[in-house]
């Protein structure tokens, strides 16, 4: 009970118990009242109650609650009340209103309840989706606290929920709707809604995405006004950062779909002083960040070379200048416009020439990148503005050789502004480097580092670099004066950390000398800098020191690994003896490894900006820490290897070299070889396809061609057909859909009716002969007369009777003759009338000859046009015969060809394999030394031997660098 | 870039099909042979000419596993067309037809077109799934038939293109309401119907089914 005290607050015991009941007392008419409006009515009081006694409705009534969801849905009241009860039971946004002595106590135990009425809400699966269903309901009694209640669901429990409604049926389509709802309210926290729905699940933000959530949000914001919009903008922007931090299909889609070139207008805030609200500034933040989601150096590189090309395209860079060179603008508005400015134009050609002819509006104008060096050396700045203008500096000279030379050509004497009438960003940096300001001094090392990064030209140039030191004295070397100030050690008066100073040129001079063995000589040449080294390295220094000893190790290193052997003082071999003798190698191996062992150096090996959480932690860059990494191994193993070995290493190396560059030169032709065979590859492949298309183009021709033939035989038995119609029936009866088979028909039945009634009338006259003959023989008197003429009188009667029946017959058959007669008659008219609407005057005969031969003539004409079409596909058969002939040929050829390259292929396969065995004759060599170098009792590393074994591996690099290259 | 119409696609079937590699051939010609599984749903886009009109593509490719299904299905109520593929040489994967079919038809908008594609034509040897096989099952439910290679990309231009005629043609039937975004159909930036008929003016060059045939 004290976990319920604690909720309840102040409550006393006795009102406790009352209000437990009460609630119980709803409950129990929630659940059995048969009249909805006595539940409904008891659903209202839950609600008055939920806030203040939310444990005990949470407890009891949840079921009910949920109950009344799935049955009362006719009735939005209560579905409302029921939703706002769960609501104010699952969600913690009320604990302000708790005002308990124990407040962050009570806190506590509020988002425990939260999320245990949650888990116990999302147990059952369905009353999520029933949820989501509620929300098609338009009344705004429930999708009002449906999109509360849900949200407040994710917000406890996102990844479960998440899952239950991507499983559901367009459940998230389904929310994406709540965007179009005309009540502001709604869709604003359909907007909270979606951010809680998106919130680290990438399925999700896919799917919200393609429901055009970009397009609706830009939308919102236009509406609203932009960054001077309210609230409702803010969450709109931090939506859309859901949908794509982190997310490369929606931000390719939002690339894709030309939503960039609408984020321009957001930065039209120009040199107004309208005033900047609280509102305003946080809109302005949330879209630079935005800007820069796209364009993150951790993104796969094409897809944020390819948004900073269309941030240039569509202006936005351009109106990100223009807000950077304005007035008035809050500080943290402008570090963060400049983080954004870095990120655009980092490792872009185009955009780094855009930034670099940008101009401050002063007068006379200066460019950008020299007012922004101002600040970067200027004390009175704030940090993390000067950290941003470090950033956009490195960013603009990240992959851009051509900015390099610029910046550092401002520093040669032989361009130098004599007049002195404008800083140059090289005086800035040298201001910077010498000035009495720890931090600036950090910042110009590191920013000057960058213009020497992977550029052997640079390295060499800044060389040349000389500088006034006070009247009289002679001018000193950039170099000189670095490692001047270096040597004075912590005796160096600056403000600010000094260990920041020391470590920010010794970060310089490292990048300056690797890969430059010019520099090295330089360095050398200067007989005070390698006893420098020594001692700091040698001795033994509390922990503050050892980082700038580990720097000493590695600059020391790597006046070893770059030697090019020019002083006689300081050869590799004297350098490596002095380290043995002065610090010993095990020691200078250890200092070298403080470097990537503390505990800032992962951190900044991690990201390439240089964000700092407050000044002391601003110690390494992000590209140094990648040269470390480069170096740290190879100076170690140089430093462990003996002058024997060293000499007899580079005699290996220089015949390994030789073979090498043998093998690689046939390796290279391999390789084209390899090439062109695809290329054949592929044209054979897409000849045969050709081929095999036009051969189904032939059988399919070929085809209609029997199809036409077939066509025209037809017709021409027809014609035929015709003809003969013709020539027996000259009335062409055969037309206007009387069918001449029909008529025949008539006719012939006619024909045999005629013959029968000819047939009877024959036989009538038989027996009319016969009665006479009866009648003749009657007159005639005889014996037995009376009997015959009683069978006689029978018989007459019989054939009358007979005679009567043919004649019923025989009217009958004249009837049917007549009625056929009439209808051959008829048909007769129609095919007159026919024949008379033929438009051909003259007789009818002629008329009918003329149609016939007219039909005929067309008929002709048909058939030539038939035969015609069929020379046409034959010809054109015959050009893709020949086409085929032609490609087959090719292919041959190709054949040939490709025969021909595998042949030079087996050749250079047989070279590579002489050449391999002299590898091995080689290694046999080498091992053979090394057996000596053994048996004379040095030690011998095994790793050298492998050197020269790994073709296949190199192979595969390659074809990762193709790949990368590919895909930028 | 403008265009006329911007089409919206989904491309569905059983996981190792060639859905991915079909969408990359497609967007950036060019083949992957190493088997990267898609997680989820990746996108690609890119501008088609279909009787001088341009149009745009967008493009979602889906996984094709199981767990992967449920979100699968969100993603058909909005596209104006989907690519059903299967693998020539594994027959199970024509088998599951039916099944991505119910599915498409039940959670996608009617006028959805869908075209059946057979893919890895190449792999000639290792047919398991004859032609005819295909082009019956496309006519037995009204769809649409080609056999692809993603990897000699023989007719893969032609699948997208043919789906995106076919949904041109049901447009200017009428059978689409155009201004309804939720049939995977949008009209261009200040363009309107009335302007998009008749030639366009636009000379970009991109794959027109007509001069290029099918090869497989
Ligand atoms: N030979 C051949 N292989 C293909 C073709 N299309 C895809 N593949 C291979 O099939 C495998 C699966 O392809 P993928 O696109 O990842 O399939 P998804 O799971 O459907 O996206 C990969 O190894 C591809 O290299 C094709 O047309 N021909
Ligand atoms: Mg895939």
């Amino acid at each position: 009970m004290n976990f319920l005290r604690g909720v309840m607050g102040g409550q006393s015991a006795g009102p406790q118990h009352t209000e437990a009941e009460t609630i119980q007392k709803l409950c129990d008419r929630v659940a059995s009242s048969t009249l909805l409006d006595d539940r409904r009515n008891a659903v209202r009081a839950l609600k008055s109650l939920s806030k203040k006694y939310r444990l005990e409705v949470g407890i009891q009534a949840m079921e009910h609650l949920i109950h009344v969801l799935q049955t009362d849905r006719s009735d939005s009241e209560i579905i409302g009340y029921a939703l706002d009860t769960l609501y104010n039971i699952i969600s913690n946004d009320e604990e302000e209103e708790v005002d308990d002595v124990e407040e962050e106590n009570s806190t506590r135990q509020s988002e425990d309840l939260g999320s245990q009425f949650t888990e116990i809400f999302i147990k059952q699966q369905e009353n999520v989706t029933l949820l989501l269903s509620l929300l098609e309901e338009f009344d705004f009694h429930v999708r009002w606290p449906g999109v509360k209640l849900l949200t407040s669901l994710l917000k406890q429990l996102g990844p479960q929920v998440q899952q239950i409604i991507l499983v559901s049926p367009m459940g998230v389509s389904r929310l994406m709707d709540l965007l179009a709802d005309s009540r502001e309210v709604i869709r604003n926290d359909g907007v909270l809604l979606l951010q809680a729905l998106t919130r680290s699940n990438g399925a999700i933000q896919k799917i919200v995405a393609f429901e055009n959530a970009f397009e609706r949000l830009l939308d919102i914001i236009t509406e609203e006004g932009n960054s001077d919009g309210g609230i409702v903008v803010e969450d709109c922007l931090i939506l859309l950062q859901n949908l794509l931090k982190n997310n490369n299909s929606n931000q390719n889609f939002f690339k894709e779909g030309s939503y960039i070139q609408r984020m321009k207008p957001w930065f039209e805030v120009g040199d107004e002083n309208s005033g900047w609200s609280a509102q305003k500034v946080t809109n302005l933040h949330l879209m630079l960040q935005l800007v820069r989601v796209l364009v993150s150096p951790t993104n796969p590189p094409g897809a944020t070379s390819s948004c900073q090309k269309a941030m240039f395209q569509c202006g936005l860079l351009q109106q990100l200048c223009t807000i950077l060179m304005a007035t008035g603008v809050p500080a943290d508005i402008l570090t963060e416009t400049i983080n954004t400015v870095s990120e655009v134009i980092r490792g872009c050609q185009v955009n780094q020439d855009y930034f670099a002819s940008v101009n401050a509006p002063s007068n006379p104008p200066r460019p950008a990148i020299v007012v922004l060096l101002m600040s970067m050396v200027n004390e009175r700045q704030p940090f993390v503005l000067r950290c941003a203008v470090l950033y956009c500096f490195q960013c603009f000279l990240y992959k851009n050789q051509k900015g390099q030379g610029e910046i550092v050509s401002t520093l040669l004497p032989s361009t130098i502004d004599a007049t002195g009438s404008s800083v140059s960003a090289g005086q800035l940096l040298c201001g910077g480097l010498f000035s009495t300001d720890s931090l600036s001094n950090w910042c110009a090392a590191v920013a000057l580092a960058h213009a020497l990064q992977e550029n052997a030209t640079q390295k060499e140039q800044l060389l040349r670099v000389q500088l006034a030191t006070s009247i009289g004295n002679p001018p000193v070397s950039l170099l000189q004066q670095c490692t001047n100030i270096l040597s004075q050690g912590d005796k160096i008066d600056r403000r600010g950390s000094k260990i920041q100073t020391r470590i920010g040129l010794l970060m310089l001079l490292c990048t300056w000398l690797s890969n430059c063995p010019i520099a090295v000589t330089h360095f050398l040449h200067n007989s005070a800098n390698v006893p420098f080294l020594t001692g700091q390295i040698a001795e033994n220094l509390g922990e503050e020191e050892q980082l700038v000893q580990g720097l000493c190790a590695l600059l020391l290193g790597i006046s070893i690994y770059f030697n090019d052997n020019s002083l006689e003082n300081y050869m590799k071999e004297k350098l490596k003896q002095l380290i043995e003798k002065r610090i010993g190698k095990e020691n200078f191996v250890e200092k070298l490894g403080f470097i990537s062992k503390h505990e800032l150096y992962s951190r900044a090996s991690q990201k390439p900006q240089p964000n700092f959480p407050s000044p002391e932690y601003m110690i390494f860059d992000h590209e140094f820490t990648k040269l470390v990494k480069e170096l740290e191994g190879v100076i170690t193993k140089a430093i462990y290897k003996s002058s024997e070995e060293d000499k007899k290493e580079e005699e290996v190396k220089k015949t390994l070299e030789q073979h090498d560059s043998i093998v690689t030169h046939y390796k290279n032709v391999i390789r084209e070889q390899d090439l062109q065979l695809d290329d054949l590859k592929q044209q054979i492949s897409t000849l045969k396809c050709q081929n095999e298309q036009l051969q189904t183009a032939v059988t399919q021709q070929a085809s209609q061609i029997q199809q036409h033939k077939d066509q025209y035989n037809l017709l021409k038995v027809q014609l035929g057909k015709d003809n003969q119609h013709q020539g027996s029936y000259s009335d062409g009866a055969q037309m206007n859909g009387i069918q001449p088979e029909e008529i025949g028909r008539l006719r012939e039945e006619i024909e045999e009716l005629k013959s029968n009634r000819e047939l009877l009338q024959s036989q009538l006259a038989e027996k009319d002969f016969l009665i006479e003959n009866l009648k003749s023989s009657q007159t005639s008197p005889g014996t037995n007369e009376a009997t015959a003429s009683a069978r006689d009188s029978e018989q007459i009667a019989e054939l009358k009777q007979e005679m009567a029946t043919l004649k019923s017959q025989l009217i009958s058959q004249s009837v049917e003759i007549t009625k056929l007669q009439t209808e051959k008659q008829e048909l007769l008219q129609k095919t007159e009338a026919f024949a008379k609407s033929v438009p051909v005057p003259g007789e009818s005969e002629t008329a009918k000859t003329t149609d016939v031969e007219g039909r005929l003539a067309a008929l002709l004409q048909e058939t030539i046009e038939l035969k015609n079409e069929i020379k046409a596909l034959s010809e054109e058969r015959t050009a893709i015969k020949e086409q085929l002939d032609s490609s087959n040929s090719t292919i041959a050829t190709l054949q040939n060809e490709r025969n021909k390259l595998e042949g030079d292929i087996t050749d250079s396969k047989k070279e590579q394999d002489d050449l391999l065995v002299l590898l091995a004759d080689q290694d046999q060599k080498m091992l053979s030394l090394k057996n000596k170098l053994k048996e004379l009792g040095h030690p011998v590393e095994e790793e050298d031997e492998l050197e020269s074994g790994d073709q296949d591996d190199e192979d595969d690099e390659d074809e990762d660098d193709g790949k990368d290259q590919d895909h930028i | 870039m403008t265009y006329a119409y911007l089409f919206k696609y989904i491309i569905i079937g059983d996981t190792g099909v060639g859905k991915s590699c079909l969408l990359l051939q497609f967007t950036d010609k060019r083949f992957q042979p190493v088997h990267d599984l898609t997680i989820g749903v990746e996108f690609g886009a890119r501008m088609v000419n279909i009787d001088g009109k341009q149009i745009k593509l967008q493009i979602w490719d889906t996984a094709g596993q199981e767990s992967f299904r449920s979100i699968t299905r969100s993603y058909y109520r909005g596209a104006a067309g989907a690519l059903l593929v299967y693998d020539i040489t594994r027959r199970e994967t024509f088998n599951h037809l039916t099944s991505w079919l119910e599915d498409a038809r039940q959670h996608s908008s009617s006028n959805m077109v869908i075209m059946l594609i057979g893919n890895k034509s190449d792999l000639e040897s290792r047919r398991d799934v004859k032609r005819e096989e295909g082009e019956a099952f496309a006519r037995e439910h009204g769809l649409i038939f080609m056999e692809t290679s993603a990897k000699t990309a023989c007719n893969v231009e032609e699948a997208f293109i043919n789906t995106a005629k076919e949904i041109y043609r049901k447009i200017q039937q009428g059978l689409f309401d155009v201004h309804n975004e939720a049939n995977g159909i949008k009209i261009g930036p200040q363009q309107c119907i009335s302007s998009s008929v008749g030639p366009s003016t636009s000379q970009r060059n991109s794959g027109d089914v007509e001069s290029n045939s099918g090869c497989c």
